[in-house]
Parts: structure tokens; sequence; C-alpha cells
């Protein structure tokens, strides 16, 4: 007897429909499964049988053959234990057969039905009129496809509604969203007024941050306060974050991420971590991770020089196209680089008192490349603080900073985009006409090799933010573009020649 | 083969006749049997027509001590320099030559002082030499082609075609187009340690004076100091803070009586060509009036010393903001340099 239940499998951030076709019949028995599983995915045999048994019920002994329909697409993960046991369950008529049924969950051998990474885009993806989905994910679930998801917390559940007519299980209670969590505060932040500024340009404007100094200087703890700079998310944005977030495994406790991500790899991670993909899978990276919100990399001089360039064509489209021979997926990657390095690995920069010897101090500063660097738009020196600044009294709260980042925000999406650092080509000539006196600015530092032509648009989108924060003009003074001229990376790391 | 013994095979024959007097047997007095042995084993490997068509290829001449184009100031040396491999002009030997050397790993100010003093030597007519190493030694002929006056003369330990440090190689190619790159050492000849203190003594040789911007403790331009007192050379040198290790070596050479340069004038007034009064010549050059008045306070805000935006800031009252504006409009105007952390005056 045959039985079809829709699946589905995780494709980069995106669910494909699978087709469970589970045929038992007669025969020497046995359990195969066909149409390219993975691992994880072939070891359901023995958990589905284990469950099958825990729950009560008998395992056929006949010939079962699983096909996972399209054959070509590769099955990733354990998600699919689920629909194979009601198949079988169904093909053997423990169950009456159900047409139009859709499942994913992994099966623990005590029968349970566990969580899966990616429920959000796996049930999007499953085309069936009842989808019954792991309990844990329901909450998720429920924002994507609603009343269609029913909560499953065990196979005896399945059973029980299915074979004895009992009510599907109530969805657990979705959490209450909690109200914005306090992140640390600008106030804490003593004197540095130019890093102070960067990122407040930073915030509005959405332009990629370097921060540079001895360690000690509060580079760290300067960018950590940034997402409480940056609005709350649209419900777009929300959905997109949690989508993403969903199929890179990541815990979802309140449902829709509504905060703008923050995250912070470790300098030993690798192209596929950074960027997304892995052998034969396409997971995402943590510049997906981090869309709509904000990727700190500590220590940029630390990556590996082949990471960081795998960077520069994320930063410059907002997507990441990660190719395998499974096929090629498309993740957003929006992000906001905020990266902070010591100017040498001694950390004094070249000055009196630095350690390095001139080619350690060249080395440390090719590994951030030229390409790289040109996409970032404001470059700040943050100093150690000095006494003073230490003992004065709290600075700008993070409320203040944030309540400017928003008015700014909102004028860029009149001109019909996210941030001022989107703005391209016409939209940007007409959101930033020039004033004479800048015109002359700008040919000047174009002339003096200052500028390159991707840094002259990357500036005036700054010099935008710039106008923006101070009374929002129509058009750019002198004083905005020299201001945004003067934070971009203007010397290489490291000093001068020798 | 040193260059006493070099000397006096070469003294009274051509560098061919001297390879085949000694393949044919020949000896010079007080050159022990079995080294003359270990010599004509060497000659078996030697090929000339091979070494000459190298010469040529590599733009390189030779001159010995025998020719009339061969340097004096190398034949009448302490420790002579029998032959000398030159890519280049010839070295003009009626110039004043001044030679600037110090640390491979100067501070930003040491390295902006020897681009000057290069520069103003230059500009004066002054040959200036030195030895194309990291540091003082390149940005001294930084400055002096910067001048695009007096040919400037570089001495290195390798080959004249074996670019050391790599990174120089603009710089070394900069050199042969419009100065001198010589040496003791072959083409093709690997810049190998022995080689630099031999080269040292070529520096001190050529210059009529030397002068020292920043060295350390122990560093190796004090070698260039003794062969200069050796051959009693004025050594001069530029004073640096008493916290700035990389002018330790300068600070104690002026403890010790050398005298100090504090301007450009310093050495022209050594080699007897200013006339400059003493006072008139601190004066500092104006900058051109800055254009707003914002800048003009960051400029004079940089008076009290390189500093960053944020100090710049503290020292001027005015908003961060302010101050980055103004020092872009100071840079575009090249009243002030910014190294990416401290900005401080050209």
């Amino acid at each position: 007897m045959l039985a079809t239940i829709s699946s589905a499998t995780l494709v980069g951030v995106d669910g494909r429909p699978v087709s469970v076709e589970v045929h038992v019949a007669d025969g020497l028995p046995g359990f195969t499964i066909v149409g390219l599983p993975d691992a994880s995915c072939r070891e359901a045999r023995d958990r589905v049988r284990a469950a099958l048994v825990s729950s009560g019920r008998t395992w056929p002994v006949k010939r079962i053959t699983v096909n996972l329909a399209p054959g070509s697409m590769p099955k990733i993960g354990a998600g699919l234990d689920l629909p194979i046991a009601i198949g079988v369950l169904m093909a053997s008529g423990q169950i009456p057969a159900t047409s139009d049924l859709g499942a994913f969950g992994e099966l623990g051998l005590d029968g349970s039905v566990r969580a899966v990474p990616g429920a959000l885009p796996l049930a999007d993806a499953i085309p069936a009129d009842r989808v019954l989905v792991p309990a844990i994910d329901a909450h998720v679930v429920g924002l994507v496809i609603g009343a269609r998801a029913c909560p499953v917390r065990a196979l005896t559940d399945v059973v029980a509604s299915l074979a004895d007519h009992c009510p599907w299980p109530d969805p657990p209670p979705s959490p209450v969203a909690p109200a914005m969590p306090e992140g640390p505060d600008m106030a804490d932040v003593r004197g540095q007024p130019a890093a102070r500024l960067a990122l407040e340009y930073a915030a509005a404007g959405g332009h990629h941050l370097l921060l540079v100094g001895p360690p000690g200087a509060g580079k760290t703890m300067l960018a950590r306060r940034l997402p409480g700079l940056l609005p709350a998310l649209d419900p777009d944005q929300a959905m997109e974050v949690t989508r993403v977030h969903s199929a890179a495994g990541l815990s979802l406790p309140h449902g829709l991420v509504w905060q703008p991500p923050f995250r912070a790899p470790h300098h030993s991670a690798s192209m596929a971590a950074l960027v997304g993909g892995g052998s034969g899978s396409a997971r995402p990276g943590e510049v997906s991770a981090a869309s709509n919100g904000v990727l700190f990399l500590d220590e940029l001089g630390e990556f590996a020089p082949s990471v960081l360039d795998a960077l520069r064509q994320p930063l410059e489209e907002g997507v990441v196209r990660v190719a395998r021979a499974g096929g090629t997926t498309e993740q957003p990657a929006r992000v906001l680089l905020v990266a902070a390095m010591n100017p040498c690995p001694c950390g004094v920069g070249g000055e009196i008192g630095c350690r390095c010897p001139p080619h350690t101090r060249a080395r440390y500063a090719r590994r951030v490349s030229g390409p790289l660097l040109d996409r970032i738009d404001l470059m700040v020196h943050v100093d150690r603080p000095q006494a003073g600044d230490l003992l004065g009294g709290a600075a700008e709260p993070s409320s203040a900073v944030a309540e400017r980042v928003a008015m700014v925000r909102s004028l860029a999406r009149e001109r019909g985009v996210r941030c001022n650092a989107e703005l391209h080509g016409e939209r940007l000539e007409q959101a930033a006409p020039l004033e004479p006196d800048a015109r002359d600015v700008l040919e000047q530092a174009l002339l003096n090799g200052q500028l390159s032509g991707r840094g002259l648009r990357r500036t005036l989108c700054v010099a935008r933010t710039i106008r923006d924060l101070d009374d929002g003009g129509p058009s750019l003074r002198p004083a905005d573009v020299l201001r945004a001229i003067g934070f971009r990376a203007r010397v290489p790391l490291g000093g001068s020649d020798g | 083969m040193g260059p006493r013994r070099l000397r006096n095979l070469l003294s009274d024959r051509t560098p061919i006749g001297a390879v085949e007097w000694v393949g044919a047997g020949g000896l010079p007095d007080g050159v022990p049997a079995p080294l003359g042995a270990a010599w004509r084993a060497r000659l078996h490997c030697f090929d000339p027509d091979a070494a000459r068509t190298q010469l040529r290829e590599s733009g390189t001449k030779v001159t010995w001590s025998a020719l009339p184009t061969h340097p004096t100031f190398l034949t009448d040396d302490v420790v002579p320099a029998p032959v000398l491999f030159r890519r280049g002009r010839p070295i003009d030997e009626a110039a004043p030559a001044v030679a600037i050397v110090g640390t491979r790993r100067p501070s930003g100010t040491g390295r902006e002082i020897a681009r000057e003093l290069g520069l103003g030597l230059a500009e004066a007519g002054v040959t200036v030499v030195s030895g194309l190493a990291l540091g003082i030694d390149g940005a001294a002929h930084e400055g002096a082609l910067l001048a695009d006056a007096a040919p400037p003369v570089a001495f290195v330990g390798g080959g004249t075609d074996v670019v050391y440090p790599k990174r120089h190689l603009g710089l070394w190619d900069r050199m042969v187009d419009a100065g001198t790159v010589a040496g003791e050492a072959p083409p093709a000849a690997p810049p190998a340690p022995w080689r630099f203190p031999a080269r040292n003594r070529l520096i001190a040789a050529a210059a009529d004076i030397v002068v020292v911007v920043e060295s350390r403790a122990a560093g190796g331009s004090l070698l260039t100091v003794d062969e200069a007192i050796r051959r009693d050379r004025q050594v001069m040198a530029v004073p640096g803070s008493l916290r700035n290790p990389a002018a330790a070596g300068t600070n104690s050479l002026l403890a010790d009586g050398c005298a100090p340069v504090l301007a450009v004038d310093d050495v022209l007034t050594a080699l007897g060509l200013s006339q400059v009064e003493r006072e008139t010549r601190r004066d500092r050059v104006e900058v051109p009036p800055a254009p707003s008045a914002a800048a003009a306070r960051v400029l004079s805000a940089c008076d009290d010393g390189p500093a960053s935006i944020d100090r710049l800031s503290a020292r001027s009252g005015l908003a961060v903001g302010e101050v980055l504006a103004a020092v872009s409009e100071l840079l575009v105007a090249g009243a002030v340099v910014d190294d990416g952390a401290r900005v401080r005056r050209a």
C-alpha cells in the first residue's frame, strides 16, 4: 500500500517542498530510503522504527520503501522523521489514509517530536491543508501559516487524532512579546566625542564603520552600543530576520524578532560561517543572520584575509549568493558593518613605544584589503580616554540619539530607500544636490586622490546623513562634504611606507 | 677576497687581465699558495662572456682603481674599494655630499625630518648619500628625489640589481633613473649580512658630513658613525624626545659632543654653503591663511603638537564635526598631514 505525505527540506534560508512516498509491500522484510538523503536523514530508519514501537504501534514485517521526491534534490536533516513515520503507519493500515497532510519534525526514540532548524521556512513551503509541526515551533510557524499548523508533542498525538478522532492538542500559549530590553547605554561612554559622532552617523545612515585604536580604548564597548541606537524593525524586516534565524537554527524564544540583530562572530570564523554555505548545504552565515542589523567584527586584523574579502560582494549588493553542487541560494545580507582593530599587533600604532618592526606593521595593515576599506565610510581613531573624561558626568543617553536616528531614517524612507547608504544614481542626485562651493571641495579632493569613484558616491551618502542630522536642508553644503571626507579612511593603516 | 688583495691584483691590470694572469699561475706577493689554488678552482666556473652580458643587461657599469673614472674617495680611503658597480649616473665628486643615515624603524616625526633634510639638501645642490634601507634611509632618498635637483647616491649591500628590501622597488627604480645606486657586490649578489658593515664604510667615505636622524641605543647607523670618525668626517645628529627609543642613539651622540642639526641650514652652514643668520632662520614659514575661521583655530591648536580629532576638539573648543570639516579643509590645502590617528602641521 502507498501513502504520500507532504514535507519540505531546507535550502539556504528557503524551504523546498518534498513529497514523502512510503510503500509497504510483501517480500523480504527491510527498510530502505531513496532520494538523496544525507547522513542524518538516512538515520531516520532507526529513529522511526524505535519511535513507532515506543508509541505502542507495530512495525510491519514487510518490505518498506521510502522515496523522497524530487529525487534530484539533496534532503538535509532529521525533519523528515515525522512524515516517514506517519507514512509507514498509513501504508500499513494502522491509521486511516488522509490526503493533503503535511508534516515535519524530528522523532525521539520514545516517540516525542522535536524541533528542527528552519521551522518557519519549512512550514511556508508545505502546500498541504493541515501541517503537523513540532509543538515547540508552533508559535513561530503560526506566524506564517496560521491555523493550518497543528502542533504535535509526540507520535501518539498524531495517532490519537487521526485514528481515534480526538481533537488536535491546543497550541502552547504564544509568548508575550517582551518590551525592548535595556541594552548598554551611550550614557556610559566617557569622552570619545569623535567616536560618538561616528556611531550616530553610522546608525542614522547605515554607513559602515571602522574603529581603530589601542587596546583598552573602548572600541568594543562603543560598538556594543550601536544596536541600541537603531529603530525597531518594521513587520517585513522582522519576518525576514525571523526566517533567517529560524533557518540558521537560532533560538526564537519570543516568536518574531523585532529588534535589529547584533552578531559578533569570533575572528576564527571560516568563510562558510561568515557568508554561509557548508559542505553540500547552504546554511545561512553570520552576515545573513545579521541582516537588517549589525555585523560586528572585533579584531578585524585577525580575521583570515580571504574570509574578509568574501564580504565585499554582500556589502555592496545586500545579498549573498551561495552556490553549491545542490544549487544556488540567495540569502539576505543587508548589514551595517562595524569593525574594530588595533593599529598594529602591539596596539600602539607606530608611535613612540611601538614594539612592532615595520614589516610586522605592514603585514598587519595588509590583512585588511584596500577594496574592503574602500567600502567603509566612517573610520575613526579611538584614543584611550583621558582622566578628566573618565571622571566627568554622564553623557547623552542612547534614547536621545536614537530619536535623531529615527528621524533621519524616516527621511530616507521618503526618498524610497531604507537608509541613506543605499542611495544610488539618479536617486542620490535628486536627494543630495551639491551647492557650488561643495562641488569645488569634492573636485579638489578627487584631484588630490583623497577619493575614489566609489568613495565619491559613499561620501555623498554620508554628507546627506550629516545634513539630515543637522537641519534636514535640501542641498549639501561644503561643511557637510568636508565632514564626510574627514571620516573616510584616508590613509593606509599602520602608517606610511617603511 | 678582501679589498686589499683585490687592489693589489688590479693595481696594474684590467679585471680580465687579472683573471687571465691568476689562471695562468700568477699570484700577488704575500698570497699563500693554497689560497691561490682555491682562487684558480673558482675561476674554472667563471665565464667572462656571461659576466659581461649580465653587466650589460642589468645596465651596470664597473669602475676599478686603475681607471681615472673610479671615484678618488674610494681609492684614497683607509679601506679602499678597488671595484665599484653602479647603475644610474656617475657620481659627481665635485659636489658637496652629505650622508643621511638612521634607524630602519623611525618614528613618524623622524621619517618626516629625514625627508625634509633630503629635500632641503638636494635643493641646495648637495649630493644626498644613504643606503636605501627601510626607514630613515628611504625617507632621505625620497626627499632628495622630490627636489629634482642634485642627484642622490645610494650605496647598497647586495648587487645593484637586487632590490632589497623588496618594498623599495619603486624607490630603487627612481634612484637608478634620477641618481646612482652603487655597491661593491657584482650583479645578482644576494644582500648577505656581512656586506652591510662594508657598505656603511662607503657611505662614510663618500660623504663630507654624516647626519644621523634617529638611531636606537645600539643601532646599525652608529657603525656608520664609527666609520665616519675613522675617516675624520664631521658627524651631526638630530635631537629627539627622551621618551622616543628610536632617538636614544642620536641623543647620546649629542651628549658626547656631536653637533646638533636643528634645521637644514645647520648642515649647509657646516658645509660652508649657507650665509643665513641663525636668528632669522628660526622664523616659521607661515602657511597661507586658512580659508575659514574654524580652520585657523584648528591650525593653531595643531601647534601644541600632533593630536587626535578628540584632542583638537578639546584644544580649540570647537565641536567634533566642525574640527573634522576644518581638518579636511586643511588637508586639501596641504597645511596639515594626518597619519590616520593624529593630525600635525605639515
